[in-house]
């Protein structure tokens, strides 16, 4: 860990910024998610004529700056995600030349990921710490006469975006059960969302773990190539759970609101151990339709915790 | 790093005409089952699939129909529905398709072993169960009574009949039809018709079970008079999907993902699933 | 899967712009002739050969009675018919005309003696039956390579599953609806790239209607700071051609406002 004076600052970014391809998302709409899991990639390529297989080449190491500490959380929860049972090759291709910086006005106790983070202690002095090996190395390459310092308290500022979520998200279990129980229990409330939820997927494309994609083939008009290619897919489109024969297991924006909900909070919780969720507001933030994602889960498990109660009476 | 989703090039060795719109396909790679080592004399559990598929028209799956311990090919029964089986269709013999796999759990065979099995399927769910039912010819004696009912809507429509004429001398088969057909001397009426004709001890009988979506959702119908437990009943479920990893999130079922937790699942699990 | 197909290109009326974004396609305009036959184009090759044509594209709206005659004789002639823009396939803007108003106009702007030869203006589908639309006004140059390279290869072409939204997002928009802005992108087709609201422009929908559009609920959502009226004037560029989705809209706006939370 040290203490440094923004001048030291800029001489690091400036040193990062000649020797990587640098990519601020600090004002990014998008999560940082696309860095290693993009919009649309293209996977392989086939060649008619010799039947030959490729892969286009992996990018350059780049410096991922900005992060916030939920966005460094997302990170370290979809490498998880991203590894089982199987490391996705195209993801771990991007992710392994990646830097990741974290910039923060927050104070934390154990950094959530990322190798390096800049939290800023006050105008002029940040506190950096090397989260990884990979940090640690940078910092000494980049600024080597820097000195190690005590370990300074940044000033305590908590992030208030939706701090009850954060809450809830403490006690995955209890956020598991109660969404899992909401679509018997709580059929209302599916009903009421089915006809606020537009579908348009905007709130998978922003959110920094949702990870769910479609493989789309296409053959060159030239008819000498074969290109496979992935996108960003979302389980609120009618085609997601379709098969070949037509028939759709998610036949409504019920169901396919509510699988979006039921991945995170239930399937993710059983994979992981956690919710697949940090909070980071964006789903809220970007829904047109105004869903207070927030309310609705406390909503769901007031009503659980109400309905749980009532249960127990009976007993 | 390895690449998952890069399949193996798998080269069509024998094309075979099952019905108007369906055709087996026999591929080997690398002069042999286009996958890993055997074991115990298997090359996958039959219930297992494959993604089969073809450069610019994508990949599907397809449960393996050939014999787990054939070493020299696996077999695929593919139905044109769409792009990527629309492209199988025009491939011939010498032909090459793309493979990943196997993937899934299969069937329980252990779980299986001492048992009467009965096999319900339909039309083209056929591929996995003939595996299985070359698995338990295989080990015959692992089995009591073996009984296999495979409907379709006509005759034309009833997929492997050379296979299952040649299994007719080591399990009981019963084939239905839809409709009456002049010239069919089998059954006719649904599955479900036929299985209350079968005597079984319920107690010491498993079912396995891939079929068309109506005749999986009709399933509680069919079995609960014959009074076997929903644990004992296997069924394969179908979905599409992308990856096979679990990771593309098309294939869910509830808790479950079909390609790495199924696609076989017992009916006490499918009755848990929300959807 | 490597048929040499043979294509016909017509237009009605229109302003010929979806064949400009087909005819500057470059490399892939090549390609296209070199895996196809393009037998009859008025606008861009003298050949014109009769029918008939494995697949006809035709551009514009057709809007009078000769135009509607030759349409339903290429329907005999082709194996499929394929829409080019939003005048073929929503009737785009030929279609923002008003039936009621038109004798007024003629008589205003062309004198007392003119003979009106419009009969009306309807997207193709009014008259004949087409196998596949490509969307957009003008279509949009990807999108249009990508459903000729499926016809090319034997495939049947799709259309995007995904709202404009995905474009949107991915151009790194603003979402407008957010800024009490009118926008159509979540109902509609994407493919587009999200051209318009990137320009600052509200998406009128040009690409139709996706599956399964939730048309109420936008317009729950744009009623709370749009008035009936001024989400009428914006369905009139594209929404309002095609009775299912005047009617859908029609009935959402009766539900009237909804408290904004």
């Amino acid at each position: 860990m040290w203490c440094i004076k923004t001048s030291e600052k800029e001489k690091l970014l400036t040193a990062l910024k000649g020797a990587y391809d640098f990519r601020d998302v600090s004002s990014s709409d998008l999560p940082p998610k696309k860095l290693f899991f993009p919009e649309r990639e293209i996977t392989f390529t086939h060649l008619v004529k010799d039947g030959s297989v490729t892969t286009p080449p992996p990018p350059r190491k780049f410096v991922l700056y900005g992060l916030s500490l939920r966005d460094l959380e997302a990170i370290t929860c979809l490498d998880e995600i991203m590894s089982a049972p199987e490391k996705d090759y195209y993801y771990f291709r991007r992710r392994r030349r990646a830097l990741l910086i974290g910039v923060t006005g927050e104070a934390f106790d154990v950094p959530p990921g990322g190798d390096i983070i800049i939290s800023s202690i006050d105008a002029d002095t940040s506190k950096l710490l090397s989260v990884t090996e990979k940090g640690e190395r940078a910092i000494k390459k980049h600024l080597p006469r820097l000195k190690k310092s005590k370990s300074p308290q940044a000033v305590p500022v908590k992030n208030d975006t939706m701090p009850d979520l954060r809450n809830l998200l403490m006690d995955a279990e209890l956020l598991k059960v109660a969404v899992e129980w909401s679509w018997h229990g709580y059929k209302k409330l599916w009903e009421k969302l089915s006809r606020e939820c537009l579908g348009c997927g905007i709130c998978t494309y922003v959110c920094p773990l949702c990870h769910c994609f479609a493989a789309e083939d296409s053959v060159a008009l030239s008819g000498d190539e074969a290109v496979r290619c992935r996108r960003w897919d979302a389980c609120t489109l009618p085609v997601f759970a379709r098969l070949g024969g037509g028939e759709d297991m998610h036949p409504g924006l019920r169901e396919r609101y509510y699988n979006w909900f039921y991945h995170k909070f239930v399937r993710g919780y059983l994979e992981f151990g956690r919710s697949e969720c940090v909070a980071c507001g964006r789903c809220q933030r970007d829904c047109p339709a105004r869903i207070d994602i927030e309310a609705v889960l406390l909503d769901i498990v007031s009503a659980y915790s109400k309905s749980a109660q009532r249960r127990r009476r009976y007993r | 790093m390895k690449n998952i989703y890069e399949p193996v090039t798998a080269e069509i060795v024998k094309v075979e005409r099952q019905s108007k719109d369906v055709l087996l396909f026999r591929l080997r790679s690398k002069g042999g089952v286009p996958f890993g080592t055997p074991k115990r004399g298997m090359h996958f559990t039959p219930g297992q699939f494959m993604l089969a598929g073809v450069w610019g028209y994508g990949e599907a799956p397809f449960g393996i129909a050939s014999d787990p311990y054939e070493t020299e090919y696996i077999e695929l029964v593919v139905r044109r529905v769409g792009d990527v089986t629309g492209a199988m269709h025009l491939l011939e013999k010498g032909d090459t398709m793309t493979l990943r796999g196997p993937y899934g759990n299969g069937y329980p065979l252990e779980f299986f072993k001492g048992s009467d099995v009965i096999l319900i399927t339909g039309g083209s769910g056929i591929p996995p169960i003939a595996s299985l039912i070359r698995y338990i010819i295989h080990n015959r004696k692992d089995f009591g009574m073996v009984h296999l009912v495979y409907g379709a809507k006509t005759s034309a429509g009833l997929l492997m009949k050379r296979e299952i004429s040649k299994w007719k001398r080591k399990i009981d088969v019963t084939l239905t039809v839809d409709g009456p057909e002049c010239d069919w001397k089998g059954k006719c009426g649904f599955v479900s018709d036929c299985l209350t004709d079968i005597k079984v001890n319920p107690a010491n009988t498993v079912v396995a079970m891939c079929g068309p979506g109506p005749m999986v959702d009709s399933i509680e119908q069919l079995v609960n008079p014959m009074g076997i437990s929903d644990r004992k009943i296997f069924i394969s479920m179908e979905r599409r999907m992308q990856c096979g990893v679990g990771r593309c999130q098309h294939c869910v079922t509830g808790r479950k993902y079909v390609c790495t937790d199924g696609p076989v699942f017992n009916l006490d699990e499918i009755d848990r699933n929300w959807d | 899967m490597t048929k040499r197909l043979t294509i016909a290109i017509y237009d009605f009326t229109d302003c010929e712009g979806c064949e400009v974004v087909l005819s500057t396609l470059k490399e892939n305009l090549l390609a296209l002739e070199d895996r196809f036959d393009i037998v009859n184009w008025r606008l861009a090759q003298d050949a014109c050969k009769d029918g008939p044509y494995d697949v006809t594209i035709i551009e514009g709206t057709p809007v009078t009675g000769d135009e509607i005659a030759l349409l339903k004789e290429l329907r005999e002639k082709s194996g499929a018919i394929v829409a080019l823009g939003a005048c073929a396939s929503i009737a785009g803007i030929p279609g923002i005309m008003d039936k009621g108003e038109r004798e007024k106009w003629y008589k205003k702007i062309y004198g007392p003696e003119y003979k009106p030869i419009g009969v009306d203006s309807l997207p193709l589908a009014a008259y004949v039956r087409v196998e596949h639309m490509i969307h957009g006004c003008p279509v949009n140059a990807g999108e249009l390579v990508r459903t000729i390279e499926e016809l090319a290869s034997g495939k049947k072409p799709k259309y995007r599953d995904y709202s404009v939204c995905f474009d949107c997002k991915e151009a790194g928009n603003t979402c407008r609806l957010l800024n009490d802005k009118i926008c159509f992108g979540p109902i509609t087709q994407g493919g587009c790239k999200a051209v318009c609201i990137s320009g600052g422009s509200p998406c009128y929908g040009c690409f139709g209607l996706r599956e399964d559009a939730n048309i109420d609920g936008l317009v729950r959502i744009l009623r709370w700071a749009s008035s009936p009226k001024e989400i009428r004037g914006h369905l009139k560029i594209f929404f309002n051609h095609i009775p299912e989705y005047k009617d859908a809209f029609e009935s959402a706006l009766k539900r009237g406002r909804t408290k904004r939370p």
